[in-house]
């Protein structure tokens, strides 16, 4: 269980450095900075519910995104920004999501540790390259309504999703009033 | 095409007499010529009109070089003013008044009026060409209003899930999802052997092949999409394998080369590999071809022709190779199609004429032009082609001018 956290902050250290190299590399861009560019088109033609994305300044390869908390779970009303960074060789590997801790925007979410890191399958080993960041929202928009405590990052969250769910939404509620309104 | 019918049908009655003009229509053209026609896929409509262009103009010019010499300076090399002409004018944004062609002193304007239109007939042209009912949606061109109202969804349908643009060159995995071939490569390679839509396993990637059924549609239906990434693929082959070059021309290397090596070989030497393919699908892929040969020849500061980009020519010389490797081209296809048939059918030999004549009218048209122009002024070279057709059966009848 610790391990898997372990992996998530690894790797997404690692391809955001890969990530800001890639920028200067003219075939990175021709490949990935063209289906990139596309799915931004695509985002703000349809963008999927109570999510955004763009790039955070000139840079194609780092994004933010924020997303609103859904009604009817304990995090509605938070809204909740995330950066996002593409590998170079994106679509072939996923790109990294970390929830922005940095603005008091903390979660209290059994798949978010408190570094902002998502633990989502689609995000690592399932990851597909006919995944678009749409698609990705969508799923993380998924793990505010349906957490998944087998697969936790914060294990003692999980334990409680598990054992005390009221307790658990409480403190949720709680916490995404305190930093994510 | 009902605006211009209207505008077309004064100067029908004005030219011929209006008595036998139905009759004319009949004939006017010979079958043979007909048929021709028939497999470029021209309507009568069109036909009609092309044979008026060639019956007025040459006497027309004529007239204005001795009545006003300030007009046209330049000896009328038709091919060369036409085209810069038309390079002016906007062929979509085109006004309508209606031509009174009694008055002499108008004929200046009649001409340029004329040229409008012919530019009106080729862009019709160009979009029957490009694959009938299929044809992309023109918005702006009043006449070809045949865009499919599913066009997006067929484009949705049609790209890539990997890269998201249309599929270049699509493979199909055995889970039956179609990608750019390419990119299913390198989603094989980087990823893992799964089918990126649904997570089966995919065979061998090594092996993937090229749906050539849906890759000859995609053609169709998105020349324009398929012609900027062959470019763009073309100037990516001359950046990277620019120390590979000299091999390139070895039938070997070209087999082992994958991608944009695999595409050059399928244009020049297409027609050996699949003889009986069906002369719409031939000459799409050669219409989609022209244009580019053009830009690349001429525009040397972009990229260079196709079939002579791996070593350093005149000019003089890529026209020779272009002419060499047509001239094989079409003995190859006119062998295999004798092969096949035993006797030489007359449909097939009028219709390599037509092609041969075609391409000699792509190098006589050539310049730098815009995209837009470049498949217009190649549509308008066919149309000439025609009409001159039209004019020499005329002109055997003994019909008055």
């Amino acid at each position: 269980m610790n391990s898997q956290g372990g992996i998530s902050k690894a790797g997404g250290g690692g391809s955001s450095a890969t990530a800001t190299s890639s920028w200067v590399s003219p075939t990175s861009v021709s490949t990935s900075g063209k289906r990139i560019q596309r799915e931004m088109t695509e985002l703000n033609m349809d963008p999927p519910p109570d999510c955004s994305a763009g790039p955070k300044g000139d840079n194609l390869y780092h994004w933010i995104s924020t997303v609103i908390g859904p009604p009817g779970t304990p995090y509605q009303g938070g809204i909740f920004f995330l950066d996002l960074m593409f590998p170079s060789d994106y679509p072939f590997k996923p790109p990294t999501f970390i929830l922005q801790v940095v603005f008091k925007t903390r979660i209290y979410h059994c798949n978010v540790d408190s570094a902002g890191n998502l633990s989502l399958d689609i995000l690592k080993d399932s990851w597909s390259p006919a995944l678009t960041i749409t698609k990705v929202l969508l799923a993380i928009r998924s793990i505010f309504t349906h957490p998944d405590p087998y697969n936790p990052l914060v294990p003692s969250i999980a334990h409680l999703y598990l054992a005390d769910r009221a307790k658990h939404d409480e403190l949720a509620a709680e916490w995404t009033l305190r930093f994510a309104k | 095409m009902v605006s211009e019918e209207q505008k077309e049908s004064p100067r029908v009655r004005m030219q011929s007499n209006p008595v036998d003009n139905s009759q004319n229509m009949e004939n006017l053209f010979s079958p043979r010529f007909k048929s021709v026609a028939a497999m470029a896929g021209w309507d009568e409509e069109s036909i009609l009109f092309a044979s008026l262009i060639v019956e007025d103009t040459p006497e027309r010019q004529f007239r204005h070089k001795k009545r006003s010499d300030l007009h046209f300076k330049t000896p009328p090399s038709t091919n060369t003013r036409r085209k810069r002409r038309d390079q002016k004018k906007s062929p979509i944004s085109i006004p309508v008044p209606i031509l009174n062609l009694e008055e002499e002193e108008e004929l200046v304007m009649k001409e340029s009026e004329k040229k409008k239109t012919e530019t009106r007939i080729a862009v019709d042209e160009e979009s029957k060409l490009g694959g009938d009912k299929l044809a992309k949606d023109n918005p702006d061109a009043s006449c070809s209003n045949s865009a499919l109202p599913c066009m997006d969804k067929l484009r949705e349908e049609l790209s890539c899930a990997i890269c998201l643009e249309i599929c270049f060159e699509p493979s199909t995995t055995s889970c039956g999802h179609s990608f750019c071939k390419k990119c299913l490569r390198s989603a094989a390679d980087k990823c893992g052997k799964k089918c990126p839509k649904c997570r089966q396993l995919i065979g061998n990637s090594r092996s993937c092949t090229v749906n050539t059924v849906l890759w000859n549609t995609i053609q169709l239906l998105f020349p324009q999409e398929v012609e900027a990434k062959m470019a763009s693929g073309r100037k990516n082959q001359k950046e990277h394998r620019s120390s590979e070059r000299k091999t390139n021309n070895d039938l070997g290397s070209r087999n082992v080369r994958p991608s944009r090596a695999s595409y050059r070989d399928t244009t020049s030497v297409q027609p050996s590999r699949v003889p009986n393919r069906g002369a719409i699908i031939n000459r799409g892929m050669l219409r989609q071809d022209d244009p580019s040969t053009r830009v690349s020849n001429r525009d040397a500061s972009t990229s260079r022709d196709m079939w002579n980009q791996d070593e350093e020519d005149t000019p003089l010389v890529q026209r020779l190779r272009r002419r060499e490797a047509l001239e094989r081209l079409i003995l190859s296809r006119e062998a295999t199609g004798r092969r096949r048939r035993g006797i030489p059918s007359q449909d097939e030999d009028t219709a390599l004429a037509l092609r041969l004549q075609r391409e000699e009218f792509m190098e006589a048209f050539g310049g730098t032009q815009e995209q837009s122009g470049i498949s217009l002024s190649s549509a308008r070279a066919n149309l000439r082609v025609m009409a001159s057709r039209a004019a020499i059966s005329i002109h055997s009848r003994g019909r008055p001018i």
